[in-house]
């Protein structure tokens, strides 16, 4: 049963972590390809001001608004630039900020990590056990979820959607490409945000090692598996993805063999990236009506 | 003083390396027109390649082993483009850059598979160096600076003396073009395939001469290469040079100012800098 809680925690945050990556990639067809930094951003802002007993909903605050102030300030050199570049920088920035974990020690601890991370207190009440915690992540999955339904509906989200299928056309109808672009990449950015404070409070213990690049990828396969650009494909890519991961730490492997298995399973993620861009780049759900095939 | 001197030669010799990665990487950039996000993961397949011949069963010596580790590392880029990149030809841009960042992601865990995430080394005794005017040099370093320049100067000749290397600037510079006064597209990206590969595994095998083997190494000299690239301008064979040898410079005098823990971020921040200062023109030559 407590597997079963966990799982559905696990996806529940991954949920989150997916959907703000798919208003970047998929709505607004960015290539970020270091999202793990703000999950990472997220995650140690709020540790690190919870274990100085700031109350958690002052820095669940916080830790949002570092999110998105790191997304504003990478977004303002490199959105300038085509995709490539974009693509290039975020995928750097995803180890620096790796680095600088690792290296500001008397700020993290550096590899020792952050242990003890208190579980989160909003308004009195403690989300202590594992139904509870089920219930937070819960209601932040449903909360983002309905957000960026709005978002998306929204004028604003025709808009992204306009500026991914031709960015020419969108600024020919007055729109100001650039600041879409940033707009977007914030908003991702503090939800992933989001993201890894629920991640942080949950496991009560991080360090640089889990914020690496495998991160990226689970959360760019979650979005294009489930198919990118549609409200439903993360979840459904959170499922399907978390369930395989997070079920094959609970076999109960020989020890010897994960060393081979973690690389083996990092190696199925990166091949099953490779096939589902040759063979079916829309995913599982296919976005409604979708004709272009350019969004560049 | 001395450290001074033997910080700037360390960076010339960085320097060089990464002119070799930039230089693969502007190559393919120029022909197929994207950023080969694997890039990284041929410089360090092409130093495990190496490493591997050197190894059991082999054993074979260092020179003899080079020439089958190269024939390994090109088999691999024209794998690459074969089964992933030619069949994605005509797809939009971000299909096609997951794809590359899924393949680079393969590469490096299956690096770990076959020989774990630990350091490791060619296994030279370190030498003490020849000391030349009180800095200290190792045959090992002589014999990186010597093969860095053959192959710049290679690579040049190549691209401004040979009808293979001119029918590479024609494709890069006009795709259909080129087509039309019947240049030989295919067999021109295969070429650009070919030199790319070597040039990174000449310079992953040389990397990890001076340092050492690592399956991550790939992603970072990924973004080394990247920022030496645009620091010397994109299908610009002397950029990549002078870019190359900027960012081994600024990489070796940084940490005497910052924290070593941060020498390989120091690219990374010189080419966030380049694209906040000059954007403009970055692009005039880019697009």
């Amino acid at each position: 049963m407590d597997l079963f809680l966990h799982l559905c925690v696990m996806i529940f945050i991954y949920i989150i972590f997916a959907m703000s990556l798919n208003l970047e990639v998929g709505y607004t067809g960015l290539f970020n390809f270091g999202h793990v930094a703000f999950f990472g951003i997220g995650a140690y802002t709020s540790a690190l001001l919870t274990l100085q007993r700031v109350p958690f909903e002052l820095s669940l605050l916080i830790a949002l608004a570092m999110a998105g102030l790191w997304g504003f300030f990478i977004s303002i050199p490199s959105l300038k630039l085509r995709g490539d570049y974009f693509g290039i920088v975020t995928l750097g920035f995803g180890e620096i900020i790796r680095m600088v974990f690792q290296n500001e020690v008397w700020l993290t601890k550096g590899p020792m990590g952050l242990p003890g991370i208190p579980k989160p207190v909003l308004f009195t009440y403690q989300f202590g056990t594992l139904p509870q915690y089920l219930l937070l992540t819960f209601g932040f999955a449903a909360i983002t979820f309905l957000i960026l339904r709005i978002i998306l509906r929204s004028p604003f989200g025709r808009v992204l959607k306009a500026i991914r299928e031709d960015e020419v056309a969108a600024e020919t109808l007055g729109k100001n490409v650039f600041f879409f672009r940033i707009k977007s990449f914030v908003i991702g950015s503090l939800f992933a945000g989001l993201a890894g404070t629920l991640w942080g409070h949950y496991t009560t213990f991080i360090s640089p090692g889990d914020f690496t690049l495998l991160e990226t990828i689970l959360v760019l396969l979650i979005v294009v598996l489930g198919g990118k650009g549609t409200q439903w494909g993360p979840v459904l890519g959170a499922f399907v993805l978390i369930f395989f991961q997070e079920s094959l730490r609970f076999l109960r492997l020989p020890a010897e063999w994960t060393r081979y298995l973690a690389p083996l399973q990092q190696m199925i993620f990166g091949g099953l990236l490779i096939v589902l861009m040759i063979f079916r780049p829309e995913g599982l759900l296919k976005e409604k009506g979708r004709v272009s095939n350019a969004g560049n | 003083m001395d450290f001074l001197f033997q910080s700037i030669l360390n960076g010339i010799l960085a320097g060089c390396i990464y002119a070799l990665f930039a230089m693969g990487l502007t190559l393919i950039y120029g022909v197929l027109n994207f950023v080969n996000f694997a890039h990284g993961e041929l410089i360090m397949w092409g130093a495990y390649f190496l490493y591997f011949l050197m190894g059991k069963p082999f054993r074979l010596p260092l020179p003899i082993a080079l020439i089958p580790a190269l024939l390994l590392t090109i088999i691999l880029g024209i794998g690459m483009d074969r089964f992933v990149f030619k069949p994605l030809r005509t797809a939009n841009r971000l299909t096609l850059l997951i794809a590359a960042l899924g393949l680079s992601f393969l590469l490096r865990n299956g690096a770990q598979l076959l020989w774990g995430a630990e350091l490791r080394t060619y296994g030279f005794e370190i030498k003490r160096g020849l000391r030349i005017l009180g800095i200290s040099i190792t045959l090992n370093q002589v014999a990186i600076i010597l093969t860095s320049i053959f192959c710049i100067v290679f690579v040049y000749l190549l691209f401004h003396r040979s009808r293979l290397g001119k029918s590479m600037r024609a494709v890069s510079d006009n795709l259909e073009l080129a087509r039309v006064v019947g240049i030989d597209s295919k067999h021109t990206i295969q070429f650009a395939w070919v030199i790319a590969s070597v040039l990174a595994g000449v310079g992953g095998i040389l990397l990890a001469l001076d340092t050492n083997l690592q399956p991550g190494m790939g992603l970072i000299n990924l973004v080394k290469a990247f920022a030496a690239t645009l620091l010397g301008g994109v299908g610009n064979i002397w950029g990549a040079l002078l870019g190359g040898i900027i960012i081994g410079l600024a990489e070796n005098l940084g940490v005497l100012v910052i924290s070593p823990g941060y020498k390989d971020a120091i690219a990374f921040g010189i080419m966030v800098l380049l694209l906040l200062i000059r954007p403009s023109v970055l692009l005039g030559r880019l697009e």
